[in-house]
Protein backbone atom coordinates (compact mmCIF):
# COMPACT_ATOMS: atom_id res chain seq x y z
CA UNK A 1 0.00 0.00 0.00
CA UNK A 2 1.34 3.40 -0.97
CA UNK A 3 1.24 6.54 1.20
CA UNK A 4 -1.17 8.29 -1.22
CA UNK A 5 -3.71 5.57 -0.74
CA UNK A 6 -3.88 6.20 2.98
CA UNK A 7 -5.85 9.39 2.31
CA UNK A 8 -9.00 7.73 1.00
CA UNK A 9 -8.61 4.71 3.29
CA UNK A 10 -8.20 6.95 6.32
CA UNK A 11 -11.21 9.10 5.43
CA UNK A 12 -13.30 5.97 4.94
CA UNK A 13 -12.09 4.74 8.29
CA UNK A 14 -13.13 7.98 9.97
CA UNK A 15 -16.64 7.45 8.65
CA UNK A 16 -16.58 3.81 9.68
CA UNK A 17 -17.06 2.66 6.12
CA UNK A 18 -13.79 0.78 5.67
CA UNK A 19 -13.96 -2.97 5.20
CA UNK A 20 -12.00 -5.32 7.45
CA UNK A 21 -9.30 -6.28 4.89
CA UNK A 22 -8.74 -2.65 3.90
CA UNK A 23 -8.56 -1.65 7.49
CA UNK A 24 -5.95 -4.28 8.16
CA UNK A 25 -3.91 -3.05 5.20
CA UNK A 26 -4.13 0.50 6.49
CA UNK A 27 -2.99 -0.59 9.95
CA UNK A 28 -0.03 -2.49 8.48
CA UNK A 29 1.00 0.56 6.46
CA UNK A 30 0.68 2.93 9.39
CA UNK A 31 2.76 0.62 11.56
CA UNK A 32 5.59 0.83 9.06
CA UNK A 33 5.29 4.50 8.00
CA UNK A 34 5.93 7.05 10.79
CA UNK A 35 4.94 10.04 8.60
CA UNK A 36 1.52 8.64 7.68
CA UNK A 37 1.02 7.45 11.24
CA UNK A 38 1.74 10.88 12.72
CA UNK A 39 -0.57 12.58 10.27
CA UNK A 40 -3.49 10.20 10.67
CA UNK A 41 -3.18 10.24 14.45
CA UNK A 42 -3.32 14.03 14.45
CA UNK A 43 -6.27 14.17 12.08
CA UNK A 44 -8.13 11.51 14.04
CA UNK A 45 -7.65 13.54 17.17
CA UNK A 46 -9.00 16.69 15.49
CA UNK A 47 -11.92 14.69 14.12
CA UNK A 48 -12.77 13.57 17.65
CA UNK A 49 -12.31 17.06 19.06
CA UNK A 50 -14.85 18.42 16.58
CA UNK A 51 -17.49 16.58 18.58
CA UNK A 52 -16.60 18.80 21.55
CA UNK A 53 -17.74 22.03 19.87
CA UNK A 54 -21.05 22.69 21.57
CA UNK A 55 -24.19 22.73 19.52
CA UNK A 56 -26.01 26.06 19.38
CA UNK A 57 -29.52 25.73 20.74
CA UNK A 58 -32.25 26.72 18.33
CA UNK A 59 -35.32 28.66 19.35
CA UNK A 60 -37.55 26.08 17.79
CA UNK A 61 -40.81 27.65 18.99
CA UNK A 62 -39.99 31.02 17.42
CA UNK A 63 -38.85 29.38 14.20
CA UNK A 64 -42.06 27.39 14.08
CA UNK A 65 -44.18 30.50 14.53
CA UNK A 66 -42.33 32.38 11.79
CA UNK A 67 -42.68 29.42 9.51
CA UNK A 68 -46.40 29.12 10.19
CA UNK A 69 -46.88 32.82 9.47
CA UNK A 70 -45.00 32.49 6.21
CA UNK A 71 -46.90 29.34 5.26
CA UNK A 72 -50.27 30.82 6.13
CA UNK A 73 -49.49 33.86 3.94
CA UNK A 74 -48.61 31.59 1.05
CA UNK A 75 -51.63 29.34 1.53
CA UNK A 76 -53.89 32.38 1.61
CA UNK A 77 -52.31 33.82 -1.51
CA UNK A 78 -52.50 30.56 -3.39
CA UNK A 79 -56.16 30.15 -2.41
CA UNK A 80 -56.87 33.53 -4.01
CA UNK A 81 -55.02 32.80 -7.23
CA UNK A 82 -57.09 30.87 -9.76
CA UNK A 83 -55.48 27.76 -11.21
CA UNK A 84 -53.00 28.51 -13.93
CA UNK A 85 -54.32 28.22 -17.43
CA UNK A 86 -50.92 28.56 -18.99
CA UNK A 87 -50.68 24.90 -19.96
CA UNK A 88 -54.09 24.80 -21.61
CA UNK A 89 -53.47 28.06 -23.37
CA UNK A 90 -50.11 27.01 -24.70
CA UNK A 91 -51.52 23.67 -25.85
CA UNK A 92 -54.32 25.47 -27.66
CA UNK A 93 -51.90 27.90 -29.19
CA UNK A 94 -49.68 25.12 -30.42
CA UNK A 95 -52.36 22.84 -31.78
CA UNK A 96 -55.45 24.84 -32.51
CA UNK A 97 -54.85 28.52 -33.12
CA UNK A 98 -53.70 28.19 -36.69
CA UNK A 99 -56.56 25.95 -37.81
CA UNK A 100 -60.05 27.60 -37.89
CA UNK A 101 -62.00 24.32 -38.17
CA UNK A 102 -60.22 22.93 -35.17
CA UNK A 103 -60.91 26.18 -33.32
CA UNK A 104 -64.65 25.76 -33.80
CA UNK A 105 -64.56 22.10 -32.83
CA UNK A 106 -62.48 22.88 -29.77
CA UNK A 107 -64.86 25.66 -28.75
CA UNK A 108 -67.87 23.34 -29.04
CA UNK A 109 -66.10 20.58 -27.14
CA UNK A 110 -65.05 22.97 -24.39
CA UNK A 111 -68.60 24.33 -24.16
CA UNK A 112 -70.05 20.82 -23.82
CA UNK A 113 -67.39 19.85 -21.34
CA UNK A 114 -68.12 22.99 -19.35
CA UNK A 115 -71.85 22.27 -19.23
CA UNK A 116 -71.19 18.68 -18.17
CA UNK A 117 -68.73 19.77 -15.53
CA UNK A 118 -71.22 22.30 -14.23
CA UNK A 119 -73.86 19.60 -13.88
CA UNK A 120 -71.43 17.30 -12.15
CA UNK A 121 -70.33 19.88 -9.69
CA UNK A 122 -73.59 21.64 -8.87
CA UNK A 123 -75.24 19.14 -6.50
CA UNK A 124 -72.30 18.74 -4.15
CA UNK A 125 -70.43 21.93 -4.87
CA UNK A 126 -66.66 21.93 -4.93
CA UNK A 127 -65.38 19.88 -2.02
CA UNK A 128 -61.80 21.09 -2.33
CA UNK A 129 -62.41 24.79 -1.86
CA UNK A 130 -64.18 24.60 1.52
CA UNK A 131 -61.61 22.05 2.71
CA UNK A 132 -58.77 24.33 1.71
CA UNK A 133 -60.47 27.33 3.29
CA UNK A 134 -60.92 25.39 6.51
CA UNK A 135 -57.28 24.36 6.43
CA UNK A 136 -56.19 27.95 5.90
CA UNK A 137 -58.46 29.08 8.69
CA UNK A 138 -57.08 26.49 11.10
CA UNK A 139 -53.58 27.45 10.19
CA UNK A 140 -54.25 31.15 10.73
CA UNK A 141 -55.81 30.42 14.08
CA UNK A 142 -52.83 28.30 15.11
CA UNK A 143 -50.49 31.08 14.09
CA UNK A 144 -52.42 33.67 16.08
CA UNK A 145 -52.47 31.49 19.18
CA UNK A 146 -48.79 30.60 18.86
CA UNK A 147 -47.77 34.20 18.46
CA UNK A 148 -49.75 35.21 21.53
CA UNK A 149 -47.70 32.77 23.60
CA UNK A 150 -44.32 34.15 22.59
CA UNK A 151 -41.90 35.76 25.04
CA UNK A 152 -41.44 38.80 22.85
CA UNK A 153 -44.10 41.49 23.33
CA UNK A 154 -43.89 42.47 19.67
CA UNK A 155 -44.64 38.89 18.68
CA UNK A 156 -47.60 38.76 21.05
CA UNK A 157 -48.84 42.03 19.62
CA UNK A 158 -48.52 40.49 16.19
CA UNK A 159 -50.56 37.54 17.40
CA UNK A 160 -53.34 39.77 18.67
CA UNK A 161 -53.38 41.69 15.40
CA UNK A 162 -53.26 38.43 13.48
CA UNK A 163 -56.44 37.32 15.25
CA UNK A 164 -58.24 40.26 13.61
CA UNK A 165 -57.67 38.62 10.25
CA UNK A 166 -59.57 35.49 11.18
CA UNK A 167 -62.94 35.21 9.53
CA UNK A 168 -64.53 33.00 12.14
CA UNK A 169 -62.31 32.94 15.21
CA UNK A 170 -62.97 30.11 17.62
CA UNK A 171 -63.40 30.17 21.37
CA UNK A 172 -59.68 29.47 21.81
CA UNK A 173 -58.88 32.80 20.20
CA UNK A 174 -61.36 34.65 22.41
CA UNK A 175 -59.90 32.92 25.47
CA UNK A 176 -56.35 33.83 24.42
CA UNK A 177 -57.37 37.47 23.92
CA UNK A 178 -59.03 37.57 27.33
CA UNK A 179 -55.86 36.07 28.78
CA UNK A 180 -53.82 38.79 27.08
CA UNK A 181 -56.15 41.50 28.40
CA UNK A 182 -56.03 40.21 31.96
CA UNK A 183 -52.44 39.10 32.31
CA UNK A 184 -50.14 40.44 29.62
CA UNK A 185 -47.29 42.47 31.04
CA UNK A 186 -47.21 44.80 28.08
CA UNK A 187 -49.70 47.69 27.89
CA UNK A 188 -49.73 47.73 24.10
CA UNK A 189 -50.67 44.07 23.97
CA UNK A 190 -53.48 44.65 26.48
CA UNK A 191 -54.75 47.64 24.47
CA UNK A 192 -54.65 45.67 21.23
CA UNK A 193 -56.49 42.78 22.85
CA UNK A 194 -59.35 45.13 23.82
CA UNK A 195 -59.69 46.18 20.19
CA UNK A 196 -59.54 42.59 19.05
CA UNK A 197 -62.19 41.55 21.55
CA UNK A 198 -64.71 43.96 20.05
CA UNK A 199 -65.82 41.32 17.57
CA UNK A 200 -66.52 38.92 20.42
CA UNK A 201 -68.44 41.51 22.42
CA UNK A 202 -71.70 39.61 22.23
CA UNK A 203 -70.21 36.66 24.08
CA UNK A 204 -71.02 36.56 27.77
CA UNK A 205 -67.53 35.49 28.76
CA UNK A 206 -66.04 38.54 27.05
CA UNK A 207 -68.54 40.90 28.69
CA UNK A 208 -67.71 39.43 32.09
CA UNK A 209 -63.99 39.63 31.43
CA UNK A 210 -64.27 43.31 30.50
CA UNK A 211 -66.03 44.05 33.81
CA UNK A 212 -63.44 42.09 35.73
CA UNK A 213 -60.64 43.88 33.88
CA UNK A 214 -62.07 47.27 34.91
CA UNK A 215 -61.49 46.25 38.51
CA UNK A 216 -57.94 44.98 38.09
CA UNK A 217 -56.30 47.05 35.38
CA UNK A 218 -54.27 49.96 36.71
CA UNK A 219 -52.89 51.48 33.52
CA UNK A 220 -54.87 54.66 32.70
CA UNK A 221 -54.62 53.92 28.98
CA UNK A 222 -56.08 50.46 29.42
CA UNK A 223 -58.73 51.76 31.81
CA UNK A 224 -59.85 54.39 29.29
CA UNK A 225 -59.97 51.83 26.50
CA UNK A 226 -61.99 49.45 28.69
CA UNK A 227 -64.48 52.15 29.58
CA UNK A 228 -65.00 52.93 25.91
CA UNK A 229 -65.27 49.21 25.21
CA UNK A 230 -68.05 48.54 27.73
CA UNK A 231 -69.92 51.66 26.65
CA UNK A 232 -69.68 50.85 22.94
CA UNK A 233 -70.80 47.31 23.55
CA UNK A 234 -73.61 48.57 25.83
CA UNK A 235 -72.46 46.33 28.63
CA UNK A 236 -74.79 47.43 31.41
CA UNK A 237 -73.27 44.88 33.72
CA UNK A 238 -70.23 47.15 33.89
CA UNK A 239 -72.07 50.01 35.60
CA UNK A 240 -71.00 48.88 39.07
CA UNK A 241 -67.34 48.58 38.09
CA UNK A 242 -67.47 51.99 36.41
CA UNK A 243 -68.95 53.53 39.56
CA UNK A 244 -66.16 52.08 41.67
CA UNK A 245 -63.63 53.47 39.24
CA UNK A 246 -65.25 56.91 39.22
CA UNK A 247 -65.14 57.05 43.01
CA UNK A 248 -61.61 55.70 43.45
CA UNK A 249 -59.30 58.50 44.58
CA UNK A 250 -56.21 56.60 43.56
CA UNK A 251 -57.29 56.56 39.94
CA UNK A 252 -56.28 59.34 37.57
CA UNK A 253 -58.83 62.12 37.28
CA UNK A 254 -59.25 61.73 33.52
CA UNK A 255 -60.12 58.05 34.02
CA UNK A 256 -62.57 58.83 36.81
CA UNK A 257 -64.29 61.46 34.66
CA UNK A 258 -64.50 59.04 31.77
CA UNK A 259 -65.90 56.33 34.06
CA UNK A 260 -68.58 58.71 35.32
CA UNK A 261 -69.45 59.49 31.72
CA UNK A 262 -69.70 55.75 31.06
CA UNK A 263 -72.10 55.24 33.95
CA UNK A 264 -74.35 58.00 32.66
CA UNK A 265 -74.25 56.62 29.18
CA UNK A 266 -75.03 53.03 30.13
CA UNK A 267 -77.81 54.02 32.51
CA UNK A 268 -79.47 55.83 29.65
CA UNK A 269 -79.39 52.73 27.43
CA UNK B 1 -45.73 4.06 8.06
CA UNK B 2 -44.69 7.67 7.77
CA UNK B 3 -45.18 9.42 4.47
CA UNK B 4 -41.87 9.85 2.69
CA UNK B 5 -40.26 13.25 2.31
CA UNK B 6 -40.52 12.91 -1.42
CA UNK B 7 -44.25 12.15 -1.33
CA UNK B 8 -44.83 15.15 0.91
CA UNK B 9 -42.82 17.40 -1.38
CA UNK B 10 -44.74 16.17 -4.40
CA UNK B 11 -47.96 17.01 -2.56
CA UNK B 12 -46.62 20.49 -1.78
CA UNK B 13 -45.68 20.90 -5.41
CA UNK B 14 -49.20 19.84 -6.34
CA UNK B 15 -50.67 22.63 -4.22
CA UNK B 16 -51.09 21.03 -0.81
CA UNK B 17 -49.00 23.71 0.80
CA UNK B 18 -49.84 22.94 4.45
CA UNK B 19 -48.04 19.61 4.08
CA UNK B 20 -44.81 21.56 4.05
CA UNK B 21 -45.43 21.83 7.78
CA UNK B 22 -44.57 18.15 8.16
CA UNK B 23 -41.30 18.65 6.30
CA UNK B 24 -40.57 21.68 8.44
CA UNK B 25 -41.02 19.61 11.58
CA UNK B 26 -38.72 16.94 10.21
CA UNK B 27 -35.97 19.20 9.00
CA UNK B 28 -35.91 22.62 10.62
CA UNK B 29 -33.62 21.59 13.47
CA UNK B 30 -31.37 19.57 11.18
CA UNK B 31 -31.09 22.54 8.85
CA UNK B 32 -30.51 24.85 11.78
CA UNK B 33 -27.62 22.76 13.04
CA UNK B 34 -26.06 22.65 9.58
CA UNK B 35 -26.46 26.39 9.05
CA UNK B 36 -25.38 27.41 12.54
CA UNK B 37 -22.24 25.27 12.22
CA UNK B 38 -21.49 26.67 8.78
CA UNK B 39 -22.26 30.32 9.51
CA UNK B 40 -21.22 30.39 13.17
CA UNK B 41 -24.27 32.46 14.02
CA UNK B 42 -27.51 31.36 15.61
CA UNK B 43 -29.44 34.37 14.33
CA UNK B 44 -28.21 34.01 10.78
CA UNK B 45 -29.01 30.31 10.90
CA UNK B 46 -32.55 30.98 12.10
CA UNK B 47 -33.08 33.53 9.32
CA UNK B 48 -31.69 31.14 6.77
CA UNK B 49 -33.92 28.27 7.87
CA UNK B 50 -36.92 30.51 7.18
CA UNK B 51 -35.42 31.51 3.87
CA UNK B 52 -34.90 27.89 2.88
CA UNK B 53 -38.54 26.98 3.52
CA UNK B 54 -39.69 30.12 1.76
CA UNK B 55 -37.62 29.12 -1.26
CA UNK B 56 -38.97 25.58 -1.13
CA UNK B 57 -42.44 27.05 -1.45
CA UNK B 58 -41.41 29.55 -4.08
CA UNK B 59 -39.57 27.03 -6.25
CA UNK B 60 -41.74 24.01 -5.48
CA UNK B 61 -42.58 23.61 -9.15
CA UNK B 62 -38.93 22.85 -9.88
CA UNK B 63 -38.85 19.81 -7.61
CA UNK B 64 -38.26 16.75 -9.78
CA UNK B 65 -39.87 13.38 -9.11
CA UNK B 66 -36.54 11.59 -9.07
CA UNK B 67 -34.87 14.02 -6.66
CA UNK B 68 -34.16 13.06 -3.09
CA UNK B 69 -35.83 15.74 -0.99
CA UNK B 70 -33.01 16.09 1.52
CA UNK B 71 -30.38 16.62 -1.16
CA UNK B 72 -32.63 19.13 -2.95
CA UNK B 73 -33.26 20.97 0.32
CA UNK B 74 -29.55 21.13 1.16
CA UNK B 75 -28.91 22.53 -2.29
CA UNK B 76 -31.39 25.31 -1.54
CA UNK B 77 -29.80 25.86 1.87
CA UNK B 78 -26.34 26.22 0.34
CA UNK B 79 -27.61 28.74 -2.20
CA UNK B 80 -29.47 30.67 0.48
CA UNK B 81 -26.33 30.79 2.59
CA UNK B 82 -24.22 31.95 -0.35
CA UNK B 83 -26.76 34.64 -1.28
CA UNK B 84 -26.95 35.80 2.31
CA UNK B 85 -23.23 36.46 2.49
CA UNK B 86 -22.86 37.65 -1.10
CA UNK B 87 -23.85 41.22 -0.30
CA UNK B 88 -22.33 41.39 3.12
CA UNK B 89 -18.85 42.24 4.27
CA UNK B 90 -16.62 39.25 3.99
CA UNK B 91 -15.97 38.54 7.61
CA UNK B 92 -15.77 35.20 9.23
CA UNK B 93 -18.84 35.07 11.41
CA UNK B 94 -18.03 33.83 14.85
CA UNK B 95 -20.57 33.18 17.50
CA UNK B 96 -19.85 34.36 21.00
CA UNK B 97 -21.30 31.05 22.05
CA UNK B 98 -17.91 29.59 21.20
CA UNK B 99 -16.49 31.31 24.22
CA UNK B 100 -19.32 30.63 26.57
CA UNK B 101 -19.08 27.84 29.02
CA UNK B 102 -22.05 25.52 28.93
CA UNK B 103 -21.73 25.16 32.68
CA UNK B 104 -22.38 27.75 35.33
CA UNK B 105 -20.01 28.16 38.23
CA UNK B 106 -16.39 27.12 38.51
CA UNK B 107 -15.25 24.24 36.36
CA UNK B 108 -12.33 21.91 36.93
CA UNK B 109 -9.09 22.93 35.25
CA UNK B 110 -9.21 20.10 32.74
CA UNK B 111 -12.72 21.09 31.78
CA UNK B 112 -11.69 24.70 31.27
CA UNK B 113 -8.83 23.58 29.05
CA UNK B 114 -11.19 21.39 27.06
CA UNK B 115 -13.58 24.30 26.59
CA UNK B 116 -10.71 26.52 25.51
CA UNK B 117 -9.65 23.98 22.94
CA UNK B 118 -13.20 23.62 21.65
CA UNK B 119 -13.43 27.40 21.28
CA UNK B 120 -10.13 27.51 19.40
CA UNK B 121 -11.18 24.64 17.19
CA UNK B 122 -14.37 26.46 16.33
CA UNK B 123 -12.38 29.55 15.47
CA UNK B 124 -10.16 27.45 13.25
CA UNK B 125 -13.24 25.89 11.66
CA UNK B 126 -14.69 29.30 10.92
CA UNK B 127 -11.42 30.31 9.28
CA UNK B 128 -11.56 27.54 6.74
CA UNK B 129 -12.76 28.23 3.24
CA UNK B 130 -16.53 28.04 3.13
CA UNK B 131 -16.67 24.92 1.00
CA UNK B 132 -14.14 23.13 3.22
CA UNK B 133 -16.07 24.08 6.33
CA UNK B 134 -19.28 22.91 4.74
CA UNK B 135 -17.71 19.58 3.88
CA UNK B 136 -16.57 19.00 7.45
CA UNK B 137 -19.97 20.00 8.83
CA UNK B 138 -21.76 17.62 6.48
CA UNK B 139 -19.38 14.75 7.18
CA UNK B 140 -18.86 15.23 10.91
CA UNK B 141 -22.00 16.80 12.30
CA UNK B 142 -24.59 15.73 9.78
CA UNK B 143 -22.87 12.34 9.57
CA UNK B 144 -23.60 12.16 5.88
CA UNK B 145 -22.17 9.32 3.85
CA UNK B 146 -19.60 10.19 1.23
CA UNK B 147 -21.99 9.20 -1.52
CA UNK B 148 -24.67 11.56 -0.19
CA UNK B 149 -22.19 14.40 0.08
CA UNK B 150 -21.05 13.66 -3.45
CA UNK B 151 -24.65 13.80 -4.69
CA UNK B 152 -25.26 17.05 -2.86
CA UNK B 153 -22.11 18.77 -4.09
CA UNK B 154 -22.25 17.31 -7.56
CA UNK B 155 -18.79 15.73 -7.34
CA UNK B 156 -17.60 12.14 -7.20
CA UNK B 157 -16.90 10.25 -4.00
CA UNK B 158 -13.15 10.18 -4.58
CA UNK B 159 -13.10 13.96 -4.73
CA UNK B 160 -15.15 14.14 -1.55
CA UNK B 161 -12.58 12.01 0.29
CA UNK B 162 -9.60 13.96 -0.97
CA UNK B 163 -11.23 17.30 -0.19
CA UNK B 164 -12.33 16.14 3.24
CA UNK B 165 -8.81 14.99 4.04
CA UNK B 166 -7.37 18.28 2.85
CA UNK B 167 -9.93 20.31 4.80
CA UNK B 168 -9.28 18.34 7.94
CA UNK B 169 -5.55 18.84 7.58
CA UNK B 170 -6.03 22.56 7.05
CA UNK B 171 -8.26 22.67 10.11
CA UNK B 172 -5.73 20.88 12.25
CA UNK B 173 -2.85 23.12 11.12
CA UNK B 174 -4.83 26.29 11.92
CA UNK B 175 -6.00 24.84 15.21
CA UNK B 176 -2.46 23.88 16.28
CA UNK B 177 -1.22 27.40 15.50
CA UNK B 178 -4.05 28.84 17.59
CA UNK B 179 -3.39 26.44 20.40
CA UNK B 180 0.04 27.97 20.99
CA UNK B 181 -1.50 31.39 21.57
CA UNK B 182 -3.64 32.55 24.47
CA UNK B 183 -7.36 32.96 23.77
CA UNK B 184 -7.28 36.72 24.28
CA UNK B 185 -4.89 37.03 21.32
CA UNK B 186 -7.49 35.69 18.96
CA UNK B 187 -8.56 38.36 16.53
CA UNK B 188 -11.41 38.14 14.20
CA UNK B 189 -10.17 38.41 10.68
Amino acid sequence: MRCEETITRFVDDLKGSLGVPERRELAVHLASCPACRAQTEGLSQTWEQLAGIPEVQADSAAMRVHFQVMLADNVRQSARIPPSRGCIRSWLERHVSSQPLLQVCAAVLLLLAGIELGREMRPSGSSDVPALSQEVHNLQQTVALSLMQQDSASERLRGVNWSNQLDHPGNEVAAALIGALMHDANVNVRLASIDALTRFAERGVVRSAAIQALDVQSSPLVQMALIDFVVETQNRGAIGALRRLAQDNTVEMSVRTRAAWGVEHLEAV
Amino acid sequence: MAVSDEALMRAVRGGELPRLGVLFERYHLILFEFLSRVTGSRHVAEDLVQEVFLRILKYRATYRDDARFEAWMYGIARNARADYFANREKVVPLSQEAFQSPHRGPAPEAQIEQQRQSALLQIALMQLREDDRELIVLARYREMKHEDIAELLGINQGTVKVRLHRALKELRDTFMQRLERPLCDVKRP
